[in-house]
């Protein structure tokens, strides 16, 4: 478990959201990377009942990711953040009179998943309701644990594939003290996603994106 | 060929000794000339019989003369060098056919060269004497026999002083950290962490360092049985890398009379990696090369380089 950084790439003049991923996966085995199989980060979407009327509802969101299988992450957007077992699913099931699943808001990313040395990259196509919305690049260095200490270094990393298109440091990171540790559960990095889905969802109003 | 042995020669006299050889010559063959010519024709035989013998002794005489000049003017050439640069061989000049056996200039030029080797040979093993390259104390150059039974003093060092020395070094630093553990017999084996880059793993033999094995601070350094593990790798190919820079460095520094200070260095050494990742090569410029960021540290001046940029 490393610093991961997880970023939106705007799809290419001219090209489907299919052809840009390709593109990528090009420069990566340019580069010198290995395709080391596929992952998949979704995100289903909860209201929660009975609060307060007048006030909105407060959405959760119940995301798993490829990388840590076997656990589910809860969170609220900007609030705490819960790590459980796989069983969590059914759990939510069992909790229906409090959180009702908000259907047709369910987010997926999908990708393949490529090492180099010793940076995880991971290229995904964003898809809500089976229409693919953007592209999703993350980049994880596994040995460093600092997000301060190496941003300098991924950013020269992703610059080397994805050309202009670098982001910022992530706003999980700017949140945190400098050089805090990023814990082993992949919470900062779901939190990214979460963010990256959102931003993407709320695109799809001014009309659908390029397909 | 005539570089040799104009030493101690005296060209003149020389030439002039070879002038008074074909001096006598002549006489000697004037000698036999006149006594193959016989008696000259004269009135009387007396008067053919002394002209003769008056002919005859003169020749004679001028051979005497002309044998004594040469004498003398020999003792006058001198000796050629007693000193050949090569003795014997040096006659090996005197008569050469240059072109097609150019032994005398090879055997000069092999000479010389071989003495230029010796001289070198000895310049080098003095100073290489200087620079003590063996890693234990032993005493240099006593074979097997004479060298002491008694291990040198700095090989067994009461565990308290290592300890005592391992704790004042892990105070000189503020963000190393380093603990000493003793988990087969008295070699201490130590878990130095910097600050949350890595943790390396250090064996010891007393006080000189053995071994070490470097990984990231998110590595497991425990085995199952719960106690350290020396053996197993990193899993990343930058602390893979450090491994062996680290490896490398603990060759480089070396005193084997004074083990702490070589101990301080290396941890001077290894503290200087706290900016692993945030540093950029000083001589490309960039973060990353192959994936790795700048890995070396320079021994001296502790400045990061990429392994293929160090020089």
């Amino acid at each position: 478990m490393g610093v991961t950084c997880v970023c939106q790439v705007p799809v290419a003049e001219g090209k489907s959201v299919q052809q840009t991923v390709d593109l990528l996966h090009k420069k990566l085995e340019q580069l010198g990377a290995v395709k080391q199989g596929s992952f998949c980060v979704d995100c289903e979407t909860y209201h929660a009942t009975g609060n307060v009327s007048g006030q909105p509802s407060k959405l959760l969101y119940v995301m798993h990711n490829s990388e840590t299988p076997l656990s589910c992450l809860a969170l609220f957007e900007g609030g705490p953040c819960l790590v459980a077992d796989a069983n969590f699913d059914v759990l939510m099931v069992k909790l229906k009179s409090h959180f009702q699943n908000a259907k047709g808001h369910k987010v997926e990313c999908r990708g393949s998943r490529y090492r180099y040395c010793d940076f995880l990259i991971k290229v995904g196509t964003v898809t809500m309701s089976s229409s693919a919305r953007g592209i999703s690049v993350e980049v994880e260095y596994c040995p460093c644990v600092v997000p301060g200490d190496c941003w300098n270094l991924m950013k020269e990393f992703m610059q080397s594939f994805l050309g202009t298109s670098v982001p910022e440091l992530p706003s999980v990171f700017v949140a945190k003290p400098e050089g805090l540790f990023a814990p082993a559960d992949c919470v900062d990095t779901v939190t990214q996603y979460l963010e990256l889905f959102n931003k993407l969802r709320k695109l799809q109003i001014p009309g659908s994106n390029v397909r | 060929m005539a570089d040799v042995v104009t030493v101690g020669v005296n060209l003149d006299a020389f030439s002039h000794a070879i002038s008074g050889i074909q001096a006598l010559r002549s006489s000697v063959s004037r000698v036999f000339e006149s006594l193959k010519d016989g008696m000259k024709n004269r009135e009387t035989l007396e008067g053919r019989e002394k002209q003769f013998i008056t002919e005859f002794q003169d020749n004679l005489q001028a051979v005497n003369r002309d044998l004594n000049e040469l004498e003398r003017l020999s003792g006058l050439v001198g000796r050629p060098s007693e000193s050949h640069p090569l003795h014997n061989s040096g006659l090996l000049s005197l008569d050469p056919v240059q072109d097609k056996t150019p032994l005398y200039s090879q055997l000069l030029q092999a000479y010389k060269w071989s003495n230029k080797l010796q001289y070198h040979a000895g310049l080098a093993s003095s100073l290489l004497n200087q620079q003590s390259l063996k890693r234990s104390a032993n005493q240099m150059g006593a074979s097997a026999k004479r060298r002491p039974k008694v291990q040198p003093s700095t090989l067994v060092l009461p565990p308290q002083y290592v300890d005592d020395v391992i704790s004042r070094i892990g105070r000189m630093f503020p963000d190393m950290t380093i603990e000493l553990f003793r988990p087969n017999g008295t070699s201490a084996v130590l878990l130095v962490t910097l600050g949350k880059v890595l943790k390396a793993i250090v064996v010891m033999r007393s006080l000189f360092i053995d071994r070490t094995v470097v990984r990231g601070f998110n590595e497991n350094v425990y085995n199952e049985d719960g106690k350290l593990d020396i053996w197993t790798k990193s899993q990343y190919q930058v602390f893979q890398k450090v491994t062996d820079h680290a490896t490398t460095a603990l060759l480089h520094y070396q005193l084997p009379q004074m083990p702490d200070v070589v101990v301080r260095s290396f941890m001077t050494w290894l503290r200087s990696y706290i900016k692993l990742f945030q540093s950029s090569c000083q001589r490309c410029g960039r973060f990353l090369q192959d994936g790795l960021p700048p890995t070396w540290r320079d021994f001296r001046t502790l400045e990061a380089f990429h392994d293929t940029c160090r020089m």
